[in-house]
């Protein structure tokens, strides 16, 4: 059972307060969904999520009011993505829907709009409510922790009556969706654990550690710096090498290693240990663990209009330009359900942010001899596609994933036991929707007997001084 | 020219609407004068033979007189057929595309190229092809101002036609020279092979295997040896352009240096040429006067494929200009390509016509090489006549479509602020038909 803790790590606190969590024996409200509710909810538009719109409500420890206004607008964005979900669920085959495990996903998603509905029409406004609200994230947030797995399975499981492109269609679009959701809730619950009520209310021991620091704005890293995360995944992924092969490549960072962006920390983590998994397995394959692995971190030079606004007022750091972040990129397009393109009303919640905020661009050679042209083909597809029958039948049948993977597979979307991410072969399209997210990217290019180049490009809200 | 024609009513016309037999006076334009489509609508059904390289060569290597002539007549039949496809891709523009005077004067001169191709009886002895050889010279040189004149026309039609049309039209219209050129350029080959005194009717020729061109097709291409002998001109010209006071970056290679494959050199030494020539421009406007940065190419050898990876830190590329990396139309920059391209006359685009200024001493050793090599002769204005700062904008789509041609790739990934990577990769089995627009995709339009 993960819960808040699980959470609370990833938004970079240790200590959880433990007056809110008891697993599943949390009383929280819910209401009835009724296919009228769903319609409704999804028939708003959705307009592409922005770091700057999560940023917005300033730099914590947030007030009394500040804090009420995340609560608020997370509820006036929640419900709509989570019936738009619902409803491309309901879209797809009904004997895929009625696997168990898509089934158990699509319940979900209804469990979770339930808890949300009680607050429909209602503002919430004082501390109370808003305690009880961020309960409600942390469900939401602890629900959803195992979808892709579970989804995985269903899909393979229903292989026979859904096209391999369907379904690639579908998960392209939904786990994308699936980030901003999560990231959305997981938001509002780090700004309430640094919020100056909560830290009125919880005593000392519980105080947020990292209250003193100001470069968290809930779960981004204003100062993130990337260098920081390649050793810590060079790291992980470097130890499970040794263990299983018995030795392990080393990483060279040039360029300029003292790069620092804004950023989510848990996404680019997930980004880079996917990536040196790749490079570590193909170095180590090809005999070449004594040639580095070359990582290059150029940043691209930021205004200095940007600059001076992050530092001094992060809402208003953005810019209405042409070339904005898509609905496609974060997953709002809803091919299953058919509806498209939700025109973009003049919603004072979430502006569009300029694809073209300075970032950062990773990028990744190695020796490892490249990516066969075949595979190179099959690149971004979902794993289940280039499995053969014996491999699939292992995975179905409920094997922990490590039985005829290796140990590098295991360590693919964190949580253990049988829902696993591990050897699904999601690893790359996943770590592209993150990239993607706000308006980055992944490009791989291989030379086959030579080894890969791996280009990851990041926007963020700009550099911080 | 004659702005008006008449033309003797034949049964066939009566077909037509009587306002497009009569003549009319063209206000203030340069429209292209109306002739029957009826002879074109002919060779407009005919469907082009796409050939592979390997297909060249195979058929190259063993020349005898029946094979000369068998090259002859399919060139003949080919030019006009391609021709034709693409005047209908120029007929079927908006018509206010072609009142502009470049695009208009370039469907004039395919139109006469057409005509004069169309005419040539079949080929049936020696004497008949150096008729066809003639009419082919003429013609290769004529065009040379196309691509200057094309990119030009389309800058200046932005406001009737899209800037994806635009592209797409001149990929098309881009590929399809390559394509008729390599074909004439590849007759013209033989038939200087046949006719040298050292071919003898029926055998090899007495050329070593390494040396071996099988007309404009060398054999053994020398991945070293080309990017070496591009990185020196690229250099060179650079330096010069420059002056003293920067000091240019030095290119440095590694990997698979001995490959070899087949290809056709005038095509790869102006794509290296072009990548180069932006990498070391990149890097000079970036690094200043202090010590630049090497500019490294990996070069790597696979089964099918050989790939060059030229990597740069000289920048990268700017924000406002990277959507419109591969077009020809779109971009904030037009209007200064516009002007830049006015000062470059003619424009073959290959590295092989590529020649220094008179002022320039080692202009003696282009001379040779591009008279051995047959054709391309130092009559021609040349990419390098212009200034390396005089940035014409095309240098990169043209360079993908020249490797795309032989179902190769072009890909560049830029990292803002610090550098650029361009991976050009070539098939070397030689086995895949030339890229072409098809039938179908014309009619879809």
């Amino acid at each position: 059972m993960l819960g808040l803790r699980a959470v609370a790590r990833h938004s970079g606190f240790s200590r959880p307060a433990t007056t809110l969590i008891t697993p599943r024996a949390r009383h929280i409200q819910t209401a009835t969904v009724k296919d009228a509710d769903i319609a409704r909810l999804a028939a708003k538009p959705l307009h592409p999520l922005t770091l700057a719109d999560l940023c917005k409500h300033g730099r914590p420890p947030l007030s009394e009011q500040a804090l009420l206004n995340s609560a608020n607008f997370t509820l006036d964005i929640l419900p709509s993505r989570l019936a738009h979900r619902i409803q491309s669920l309901r879209s797809l085959p009904y004997i895929v829907v009625a696997n168990p495990n898509v089934s158990k996903i699509h319940g979900n998603y209804v469990h979770s709009l339930s808890t949300l509905l009680p607050y429909a029409e209602r503002r919430i406004e004082t501390l109370k409510e808003e305690v009880q609200f961020t309960e409600v994230m942390a469900d939401l947030v602890q629900t959803h922790s195992n979808t892709i797995g579970i989804l995985a399975r269903g899909f393979l499981e229903a292989r026979k009556y859904i096209t391999a492109k369907e379904v690639t269609r579908f998960l392209d679009e939904h786990l994308r969706a699936r980030i901003g959701t999560r990231l959305i809730a997981e938001q509002h619950i780090a700004l309430h654990f640094s919020s100056k009520p909560h830290n009125d209310l919880s005593d000392s021991e519980h105080q947020n550690p990292h209250a003193q620091e100001s470069t968290y704005i809930g779960v981004i890293d204003t100062a993130l710096k990337p260098a920081d995360i390649i050793r810590r995944c060079e790291a992980t992924v470097g130890e499970i090498c040794e263990l299983n092969y018995g030795v392990r490549p080393t990483v060279n960072i040039i360029g300029h290693p003292e790069t620092e962006i804004a950023h989510i920390p848990m996404h680019l983590e997930y980004i880079l240990t996917e990536l040196l998994k790749n490079s570590f397995r193909a170095t180590i394959e090809a005999g070449m663990e004594k040639e580095p692995i070359e990582i290059t971190i150029a940043p691209a030079p930021a205004t200095e209009e940007q600059t001076r606004l992050l530092k001094n007022k992060p809402e208003q750091a953005v810019q209405h330009t042409e070339g904005v972040i898509t609905n496609y990129d974060q997953g709002s397009v809803d091919y299953a359900s058919g509806s498209n393109k939700p025109d973009l009303s003049a919603s004072a919640n979430i502006r569009p942010l300029d694809k073209n905020t300075p970032g950062v661009t990773i990028r990744i050679r190695d020796r490892g001899g490249g990516v066969s042209p075949e595979n190179y083909a099959k690149l971004w597809e979902y794993g289940f596609t280039t499995f053969n029958e014996d491999e699939i039948n292992d995975k179905v049948s409920g094997g922990n994933g490590n039985s005829g993977g290796t140990a590098l597979d295991a360590i693919s979307g964190g949580a253990g036991g049988s829902s696993s991410l591990a050897g699904l072969g999601y690893g790359l399209p996943l770590g592209r929707a993150y990239a993607e997210y706000f308006g980055g990217g992944i490009a791989v290019q291989s030379m086959w007997g030579w080894g890969t180049d791996v280009y990851l490009s990041l926007r963020g809200v700009g550099k911080i001084g | 020219m004659l702005l008006c024609r008449r033309l003797p009513l034949r049964p066939l016309q009566r077909a037509f609407p009587r306002s497009q037999a009569l003549t009319r006076p063209y206000s203030a334009s340069t429209t292209p004068p109306w002739r029957p489509s009826v002879i074109l609508d002919e060779w407009v059904q005919r469907e082009s033979r796409p050939i592979s390289l390997r297909q060249l060569t195979f058929f190259g290597r063993t020349l005898t007189e029946a094979r000369l002539l068998s090259s002859a007549n399919y060139v003949r039949l080919e030019l006009p057929t391609r021709l034709a496809h693409r005047l209908r891709n120029m007929q079927t523009l908006p018509y206010a595309a072609l009142t502009n005077e470049h695009v208009a004067h370039v469907y004039e001169l395919y139109y006469r190229a057409f005509e004069l191709f169309r005419k040539v009886p079949t080929v049936q002895n020696l004497d008949d092809n150096e008729r066809l050889c003639e009419v082919l010279r003429t013609a290769l040189t004529e065009h040379l101002t196309v691509i200057p004149r094309l990119a030009m026309g389309i800058l200046e039609i932005q406001d009737s036609v899209s800037g994806d049309e635009c592209d797409r039209f001149m990929t098309t219209l881009l590929r399809s020279r390559i394509s008729r050129r390599v074909i004439a350029e590849q007759h013209l080959a033989l038939t200087e092979t046949f006719n040298s005194p050292w071919h003898f009717d029926g055998k090899m020729s007495s050329v070593a295997p390494e040396d071996e061109f099988v007309g404009e097709i060398f054999l053994k291409c020398n991945a070293r040896e080309i990017v070496e002998k591009c990185a020196k001109r690229a250099r060179e010209l650079t330096s010069k352009a420059y002056g003293n006071k920067v000091t240019i970056p030095e290119i440095v290679l590694q990997g698979h240096l001995d490959t070899t494959f087949p290809y056709i050199p005038s095509h790869l030494e102006y794509i290296l040429g072009e990548l180069l020539r932006n990498s070391i421009q990149g890097v000079v406007e970036q690094s200043g006067s202090s010590q630049p940065p090497p500019i490294e190419v990996l070069i790597c050898e696979a089964a099918q494929q050989v790939i060059f990876r030229i990597s740069d830190r000289g920048g990268g590329i700017d924000r406002d200009i990277l959507p419109y990396l591969w077009s020809f139309a779109k971009g904030p920059r037009r209007s200064k390509r516009l002007k830049n391209l006015g000062k470059v006359p003619r424009l073959a685009a290959t590295m092989q016509e590529l020649q220094l200024p008179p002022s320039i001493p080692d202009q003696t050793e282009n001379q040779n090489e591009a008279e051995t090599l047959g054709f391309g002769g130092s009559s021609l204005s040349s990419l390098s006549a212009r200034r390396p700062d005089l940035r014409l904008g095309i240098g990169l789509p043209m360079s993908r479509i020249y490797a795309e041609y032989w179902a190769g790739s072009l890909e560049v990934h830029s990292l803002e602020g610090y550098g650029c990577d361009a991976f050009l990769q070539i098939n070397r089995l030689g086995n895949k038909n030339e890229v072409l627009s098809t039938r179908a995709a014309m009619d879809g339009v």
